[in-house]
């Protein structure tokens, strides 16, 4: 789902430090969510489950060289509640069950278990909103805005403010296939930042681009917030995690393993970082 | 491996009734359940420039990257035709007995399958092709399939006026028969081609619930569609070659894509064999909605399940 790099920002483009708003009444209620993905012909080995069902093991006779399907648990009975003036940062390690805690917060991925209850309409602020490659930089604008939804009129009002945001010049009207990637990240974070929502979920956007365009997102970003209502912020970026958020969440192979405020669970997200030897397993595999 | 031993103790946590009754009294509304059909049709309506873009953008990209682009749109149905025009009308004469112009019986036919076929298989794929736009986005899920059956509706516009000027072309064939007549029946056709396009989209939303959590169904309906392709009389005549006794003849002749293949024929006028009358448009109007309600309430009934994998 997300690149999970190791983005760290420059000490310089990051923004003033979140003060503490008052709390408000909640807006975010998340009941014991638990989200299973289906995997087809994942190979056999140690990491798939070892008593197979009659039926995987007659569905998995055509493709003998592969294992089973897979589920995969990644977020495993996760329950919070966020509230207005919120600005709530999610860390953990790679394949954690981040980014998908987040779609599954913001609807976008329907829980198997449990319950999300939400005031607004959430949106997700994300530079892996998928777009039509074929088509042009100008057609996906109007498409995007169209998926937010925004009215026609409203998209074209918006499109030369997202084009001149972007900084495509030319290529706006190029299919986004003959994009270099920083454009089609740049085009993709404009795109999504066209509506303010009251509660906005960023994943990874601040890492977009150059160091300029960065510095330009990170104020983007930094106004849609002091606007949304309930910030979600999922980011390998402790620093930016720290101006950024007033409590974190940290999730751990898809389990929530702590929930405070965010220099107490920073500091006991960064000692078990660098406590930790080799890179995580990720999710529990069933 | 360490195990995260954070020293920050967890919020305390709610039950799922405490979690419930906070949500009531705080007014919060529950995600991803199916929302109620009135309000699912209202949003699906005011998305209704969102479905048009993309099936319009869809439309648009379809044919790039080949030479000759956009003209395989109607060169395809064009082959397509001709292929079945050799084998139907010219090495079995047989195929369709009483019917004068067997080349315009077999274009009629052979286009307007294609359109429920380009539909249905656009519908089954389309929740998957579009995983990436659903799982990004909130919009009512029926936007996805709808804009697939829009494109390939669209589409069929230059692919109709192809088919009227191969028809007319076919009156001067050797060996086919009478020469084609225009007649004011044919304004009708972009009616008939709508009908066709309702039922269609039913039998597409219908494959694409099972397609987007089963993607084996991809490889199975190319199957049914070219038994369909038979079973419809796309270029045989399916009233001349079944005995007049058995027992699947009324169930051919009266299974909905063979209705509107007549209807088809019908609004061309050229065949005394196949004449316009109310009963068949009524008929096919009956299936065309009667299909696309039942197609839109199963999909509408796993729409909070969408975007799963």
């Amino acid at each position: 789902m997300t690149d999970d790099i190791d983005y760290e920002i420059d000490a310089d483009n990051l923004p003033k430090r979140m003060k503490k708003r008052p709390l408000g009444a909640p807006s975010v209620i998340v009941d014991d969510v638990h989200i299973t993905y289906r995997v087809f012909g994942a190979r056999k080995g140690s990491t798939t489950q070892t008593k197979t069902p009659l039926l995987n093991r007659a569905i998995s006779l055509g493709r003998p060289d592969t294992g089973p399907i897979t589920e995969v648990r990644a977020v495993r009975g996760v329950s919070f509640v966020a509230r207005h003036g919120e600005s709530i940062g999610i860390v953990g390690t790679n394949g954690s069950g981040k980014s998908t805690l987040l779609r599954a917060i913001a609807g976008l991925l329907p829980p198997t278990k449990g319950r999300v209850f939400v005031s607004g309409e959430p949106a997700l602020l994300g530079v892996n909103a998928a777009l039509l490659p074929r088509l042009t930089g100008e057609r996906n604008i109007t498409i995007g805005g169209l998926a937010l939804g925004l009215s026609m009129r409203q998209v074209r009002e918006h499109t030369p403010e997202v084009a001149e945001f972007a900084e495509l010049g030319d290529f706006l009207y190029l299919p986004m296939s003959s994009y270099s990637s920083g454009m089609g990240s740049r085009l993709r974070f404009a795109i999504s930042t066209m509506q303010t929502p009251d509660i906005l979920m960023i994943d990874e956007a601040l890492a977009t681009g150059d160091a300029s365009f960065r510095k330009k997102s990170t104020e983007r970003i930094e106004q849609i917030r002091d606007n949304a209502g309930t910030v979600f912020f999922v980011s390998h970026s402790l620093a930016s995690i720290r101006v950024m958020c007033t409590r974190v969440l940290w999730i751990d192979k898809g389990l929530l393993v702590a929930d405070g405020d965010v220099d107490e669970v920073c500091d006991a997200y960064d000692a078990f970082v660098k406590g930790r030897t080799g890179a995580s397993a990720g999710a529990n595999l069933t | 491996m360490t195990d995260p031993k954070p020293g920050v103790a967890l919020a305390p946590r709610l039950t799922s009734e405490e979690a419930e009754a906070l949500a009531r009294q705080s007014s919060l509304r529950q995600m991803g359940v199916r929302p109620p059909l009135g309000h699912y049709i209202r949003a699906l309506w005011g998305r209704r420039s969102f479905i048009w873009n993309l099936s319009s953008s869809r439309a648009y990209v379809r044919n790039q990257g080949s030479y000759l682009g956009q003209a395989w749109t109607v060169l395809r149905p064009i082959l397509d035709a001709a292929t079945m025009i050799i084998i139907f009308g010219f090495v079995f004469h047989g195929s369709a007995p009483g019917i004068q112009n067997r080349a315009a019986f077999i274009v009629i036919g052979s286009f307007a399958y294609g359109l429920f076929q380009g539909i249905v298989m656009a519908g089954i794929g389309s929740i998957r092709n579009d995983l990436q736009l659903i799982r990004s986005h909130q919009f009512p899920r029926a936007v996805v399939p709808l804009a697939s059956v829009m494109t390939e509706t669209v589409l069929f516009g230059p692919i109709m006026i192809a088919m009227v000027v191969l028809v007319v072309l076919t009156g001067f064939l050797p060996d086919m028969g009478g020469p084609v007549y225009p007649h004011w029946s044919w304004l009708l056709l972009p009616v008939a081609a709508a009908l066709l396009a309702m039922f269609s989209a039913g039998v597409a939303l219908f494959f694409a619930r099972l397609g987007a959590r089963t993607p084996d169904i991809a490889n199975v309906v190319p199957f049914f569609l070219s038994l369909g392709r038979f079973a419809s009389g796309a270029t045989f005549s399916i009233a001349g070659l079944t005995a007049a006794g058995s027992w699947f003849r009324p169930l051919l002749l009266y299974q909905p894509v063979q209705v509107f293949l007549e209807l088809f024929r019908s609004v061309f006028g050229n065949e005394p064999l196949t004449p316009m009358s109310p009963g068949l448009w009524l008929l096919a109007a009956v299936y065309a909605v009667g299909v696309f309600v039942i197609g839109f309430l199963f999909f509408w009934g796993a729409e909070e399940s969408y975007g799963r994998d």
